[in-house]
């Protein structure tokens, strides 16, 4: 990931260094909190160690797509933790019964553009401000998920395709690593070099200006809220294959790190500014953080301490400020 | 009749919870006869005190054109810290009381030192604070527990004839914060901050100020709410508050707070708490599982926040709409 993916179009000239610092400060960011790592636990250099922190990497990864892309036109979108859940227990039960692969990956991608258009009709038909809209389609989807369930133990079936993609190893590299980066080649690809990309940049730094040269928003809407309700339900499934079952609470720790690598990675909140490659450098450091403090004994509630100053302090320094 | 239509469309929200809690008091009556009795009512503004409490927080907030998305945290937050640390002695209940509204004032500076003079926009602000203090709750009492005294909590959920404490507390903090509080400047400039920040700026409201009252305001409501939960349930749960952030929100939209700011009132919003906090008790005395609770309190605030976006979009045009810029 050179600084040259972060370069927005039409940015560059005389902000060209300013991109490129601002693309080379998350991998600064991930070397860091990477020393931290080793120097809290040697078992950090290990290849082993590694692999399992880039398996976790990649699911919080392949969220941080859609949730990037969303950040990028100056939204936000909550609603990923019970997508992950909701698809994971519906997708696998759905399996049990019909033991065909497409059938789960098929409820997964339904369900996951189903979230994606109601997030779509919120934020941009009722122009409902998109962090209180998501977070209660959050709860909307909580609620499905208990009804559904019905306290029901958790399945234990899943689809081997799904183990596979999450355990599954391509030689010494995991199957999931692989995956993350053929979907992150593809998001990098579409925003630097399609009308979707522009459009995308567009709409983030000013939508009036967007609407009045004829940016289709309706459109960059939709594509960019049912990726991410996709990728998040594509993620319960994988995290179903990773855990070999569905659960209550499985998505619950999918509601800030995914913001966090984002913001990381540079993006700034309003919108307009930031790409995918530097989410990729947040996805890493975000995971290895976690691990570091669990490798501390630091107990969770200091964790979620650590990750709200962190992101606060990230918002206060250079990236979520208004403009007034 | 012009000016009466105007006059509606102004106390539409507060006049439709009034409507609204009427019918519902009726439905539940008719299932349930003993809510009319006085443990009946008591139980009714038990389950409905904490939700008024943090839609007032919430909506003094939103009257400022911001939102505080931390209210649910600094309610577990005060909860915690009052379940483990009140005693079984008068000072030290005294002592507790008066630290616990000290720390809802002072998570609400912190608020406001981020937002109004750091910038921050307020939801992702009051979003990242939310979490430190989640965290901070979670660290003081890992697990749900702790010990509230008979005495504290019956001071506060018990009731006088048909007349329950709760709803005196509710009172008390209306007469002895938000009215003397919107009688005075302050109060105006809230209002004038949040309908136009900047020609309020420019007519010399110290805006950073008012914004962190607003927020400080906010902190103190919602350590009345914690205290108040500490007594209901006479223990200490750091998930205890997560509900009220959405549902302060839907009260406050209910009553006919607009999220621009600017426009708002008291009234409204306890109305619309009660409405609610209502509405998801009689689901239970209906029949409905308790399953369904997170699926209703979704689609409650989907249809407010859905409606609320439709008045919006009638009340102004689509290029002034896309013009303002959203955090």
């Amino acid at each position: 990931m050179s600084a040259a993916t972060e370069a927005q179009p039409g940015r560059a000239g005389p902000r060209l260094s300013a991109s490129i610092k601002r693309a080379a400060l998350p991998w600064l960011i991930l070397a860091v909190v990477y020393a931290l790592c080793v120097i809290a636990s040697a078992d950090f250099l290990t290849w082993h160690t590694i692999r399992l922190q880039l398996i976790q990497a990649a699911f919080i990864g392949l969220v941080a797509i859609g949730e990037t892309l969303a950040i990028l036109i100056g939204h936000i979108d909550l609603s990923i933790p019970w997508t992950i859940t909701l698809t994971g227990m519906f997708a696998t039960n759905l399996y049990a019964a019909h033991p065909h692969e497409w059938v789960a990956f098929g409820a997964a991608i339904g369900i996951g553009v189903a979230v994606g258009l109601v997030n779509m009709l919120g934020v941009y038909v009722l122009r409902v401000n998109s962090l209180i809209w998501t977070l209660s389609i959050n709860l909307m989807l909580q609620g499905i998920t208990l009804i559904y369930t019905n306290a029901a133990a958790p399945t234990t079936v899943v689809p081997p395709a799904a183990k596979f993609l999450a355990l599954g190893m391509v030689g010494d590299i995991p199957m999931a690593a692989v995956l993350w980066a053929v979907c992150a080649i593809i998001v990098i690809g579409a925003l630097r070099f399609t009308p979707f990309g522009r459009a995308v940049y567009a709409l983030g730094s000013n939508e009036l200006v967007a609407l009045l040269s004829g940016v289709r928003l309706a459109r960059t809407y939709a594509a960019v809220f049912i990726t991410s309700g996709v990728m998040a339900a594509l993620v319960g499934l994988l995290l179903s294959g990773y855990s070999s079952q569905a659960y209550l609470g499985m998505g619950d720790d999918y509601l800030l790190p995914p913001v966090a690598a984002v913001v990381i990675g540079g993006s700034r909140l309003a919108g307009g500014e930031g790409g995918y490659g530097g989410s990729i450098a947040g996805a890493m450091t975000v995971i290895l953080l976690e691990a570091m403090l669990i490798t501390l004994n630091v107990s969770q509630g200091e964790r979620e301490i650590v990750f709200g100053a962190i992101l606060l302090a990230l918002a206060f320094l250079f990236l979520g400020r208004r403009r007034r | 009749m012009r000016r009466f239509r105007e006059r509606l469309g102004d106390h539409i929200g507060p006049l439709c919870c009034a409507i609204g809690v009427v019918a519902v008091v009726i439905v539940y009556a008719v299932y349930q006869p003993a809510v009319l009795s006085a443990f009946g009512i008591a139980s009714l503004a038990n389950a409905s005190v904490t939700l008024a409490l943090a839609g007032l927080g919430q909506t003094v907030v939103l009257m400022t054109g911001a939102l505080d998305l931390s209210i649910g945290s600094e309610i577990s937050l005060v909860n915690c810290f009052a379940a483990t640390f009140m005693g079984g002695s008068t000072t030290s209940i005294v002592l507790v009381v008066v630290a616990s509204l000290l720390i809802g004032l002072a998570v609400g500076a912190i608020n406001g030192l981020v937002v109004a003079y750091g910038r921050v926009a307020p939801l992702i602000a009051t979003f990242c604070t939310s979490f430190v203090y989640a965290g901070i709750s979670l660290t003081l009492r890992p697990q749900p527990g702790g010990s509230i005294p008979d005495s504290f909590a019956n001071l506060l959920t018990g009731n006088w004839g048909l007349l329950p404490f709760s709803a005196l507390l509710l009172l008390l903090a209306v007469l002895v914060i938000w009215l003397p509080v919107f009688r005075s400047r302050l109060g105006r400039f809230i209002l004038a901050y949040g309908d136009n920040p900047e020609s309020a700026f420019a007519s010399g409201i110290p805006v950073r100020k008012v914004g962190m009252a607003a927020y400080m305001l906010a902190g103190l409501f919602a350590a009345i709410a914690g205290l108040f939960l500490a007594a209901e349930t006479t223990s200490g749960d750091p998930s205890i508050g997560n509900v009220y952030t959405l549902n302060s929100l839907a009260a406050a939209v209910l009553g006919g707070v607009a999220l621009t700011g600017g426009r708002g009132g008291m009234l409204g919003p306890i109305l619309g708490a009660i409405l609610l906090s209502i509405i998801l008790n009689v689901l239970s005395i209906v029949g409905i599982s308790a399953f369904w609770q997170d699926f209703i309190e979704g689609g409650i605030l989907m249809l407010v926040l859905g409606l609320a976006g439709i008045r919006l979009l009638r009340a102004q045009s689509w290029m002034t709409l896309l013009g303002r810029s959203q955090s």
